[in-house]
């Protein structure tokens, strides 16, 4: 077993429900403890609404807990935020270093990338081009494309590991698993069982912004089915 | 980290200017021509038909209007930019002071594109450039400081309270008659003319027609302590930025 990279202990977070002077707070995480250990890769499940993404956004270090403890090692830690900065009037290139420098890379290393973010993407001449001239497809495979370059201590991924039509959502797929095999500690939080089954060795269970159960992926896989679809005569 | 974010707000505020100047037909033009338009209206009413200007009033009004605008978006495009950037702010984890410093420092280098016809039309109505002009840079590094202080506190109370926005328009119009940018300070009553005067807009615009009309130095003491308010300010703003950052995220756009 690695260091633990990040703890969490009974952390809730709150929004403000609505901007009025009076306006109450309601709470997106409850009650979440967890650890994220170094070369782990944890999966997040949980319904629509259980407070998945936001208790990612809580890892990245972007939303500040409003009780409990959050304890982190020195690492970086990136949320993988796919057309993050990108202005429509710039050539897929600018956008291409702009948003590489918000995801947190340094200049010269998107520089020396920019041939395989442009081999990637497929877009060939359009690289050049304003990315307003772009359909959406060409948009999410340059998006794509830049954020796959990230490489922090701990990679952070909701739901985007694949992106476009048939054929590039399969390269980009295959890439996305590809980065998350070479040892990265990643947390990832899908919809989809298989995904996590396939790529997460550990497994936490998150349900109205409380976490559940957190072990080894085939014990809460089993817990979150028996909760989903209780035995015929039990209610 | 720190190098890291030079760089980060460095190529935006390449971005900012040079998507703003693809969104129109005319591009980097209207960087010069919008203002030039402004300055012509004032011309217009307070020279042409109030006649209320007098010999010198061409390079004066010119000169105010220049620095003003240029002090005006700091404050207000600066100011608003955490608020508008809250979608950004959601996503990733940077210090919010990033976002008002792209604002202003691309609205500075609009303002030397603007500075630089000024000082053409300055020349060729009779002030030819002198030995004051040495003293530009630290002019202009006391009107940023001032403006980024101002904008700082702006952009730290914004996303909490944007209805603020409605209010600051209308207040810095105000504060822009009252500090000498549009008519001198000596057309109001002595009395006030002495309150007048601590205004640091008015010290500032003072310094810069001394250099630019009369090949004056600047007041080294009044700007100093235009520069001592305005670091205060920055630090200010600052320290409430730092402040709210945890509330940021979490607030409706």
């Amino acid at each position: 077993m690695g260091e633990v990279l990040i703890e969490l202990e009974h952390v809730g977070v709150a929004f403000s429900a609505q901007r009025r002077l009076s306006g109450g707070r309601f709470w997106a995480l409850e009650d979440v403890s967890l650890q994220l250990r170094r070369g782990e890769r944890l999966g997040v499940i949980g319904r629509n609404g259980a407070g998945k993404s936001t208790l990612l956004r809580t890892i990245a270090g972007i939303l500040a807990p409003d009780r409990g403890s959050i304890r982190r090692a020195p690492v970086s830690c990136q949320l993988l935020s796919l057309a993050l900065g990108f202005v429509p009037h710039l050539s897929g290139r600018d956008n291409a270093v702009l948003s590489g420098l918000m995801l947190g890379l340094r200049r010269r290393e998107i520089m020396a990338r920019l041939p395989s973010i442009r081999e990637f993407s497929e877009l060939g001449d359009f690289f050049e081009q304003p990315i307003a001239s772009y359909s959406a497809g060409m948009m999410m495979r340059l998006a794509f494309s830049v954020a796959i370059q990230v490489e922090p201590d701990v990679l952070l991924i909701d739901e985007v590991l694949a992106v476009g039509d048939a054929e590039f959502q399969q390269k980009s797929g295959a890439a996305m698993r590809s980065r998350m095999r070479e040892g990265h500690t990643v947390v990832l939080v899908s919809h989809n069982e298989d995904t996590i089954a396939a790529l997460c060795d550990r497994v936490i269970w998150i349900e109205h912004g409380r976490s559940v159960l957190e072990a080894d992926r085939e014990t809460v896989f089993a817990a979150y089915h028996r909760d989903m679809h209780p035995p015929v005569g039990t209610t | 980290m720190r190098q890291h974010l030079i760089e980060l707000v460095l190529f935006s505020t390449y971005a900012e200017l040079r998507a703003e100047a693809a969104r129109s037909y005319l591009g980097l033009v209207w960087w010069v021509l919008e203002p030039a338009m402004m300055m012509g209206a004032f011309y217009l009413v307070f020279d042409v038909i109030l006649k209320s200007g007098g010999p010198d009033y061409l390079p004066f009004l010119l000169i105010g209007l220049t620095l003003w605008q240029w002090m005006k978006s700091c404050i207000t495009h600066g100011g608003y930019a955490i608020w508008s950037n809250l979608g950004m702010v959601r996503q990733v984890r940077l210090p919010p002071l990033v976002f008002p410093l792209i604002a202003m420092l691309s609205d500075t280098v609009k303002f030397l594109f603007v500075f630089a016809l000024l000082l053409v039309i300055l020349w060729c109505a009779g002030y030819p450039p002198n030995q004051a002009y040495f003293a530009l840079p630290l002019l202009f590094a006391a009107v940023f400081l001032f403006a980024a202080g101002a904008g700082f506190v702006v952009a730290a109370l914004v996303p909490l309270v944007p209805d603020m926005r409605f209010v600051i328009e209308q207040v810095l119009t105000v504060v822009m008659f009252l500090s000498g940018v549009v008519f001198a300070l000596d057309k109001v009553p002595p009395p006030l003319q002495q309150v007048m005067a601590l205004n640091p807009i008015a010290v500032l615009m003072d310094a810069a027609r001394g250099i630019l009309m009369h090949g004056m130095w600047p007041n080294w003491i009044g700007l100093s302590k235009v520069a001592a308010i305005s670091l205060l300010a920055c630090w200010i703003g600052a320290t409430v930025v730092a402040q709210l950052a945890s509330r940021y995220p979490k607030l409706a756009s």
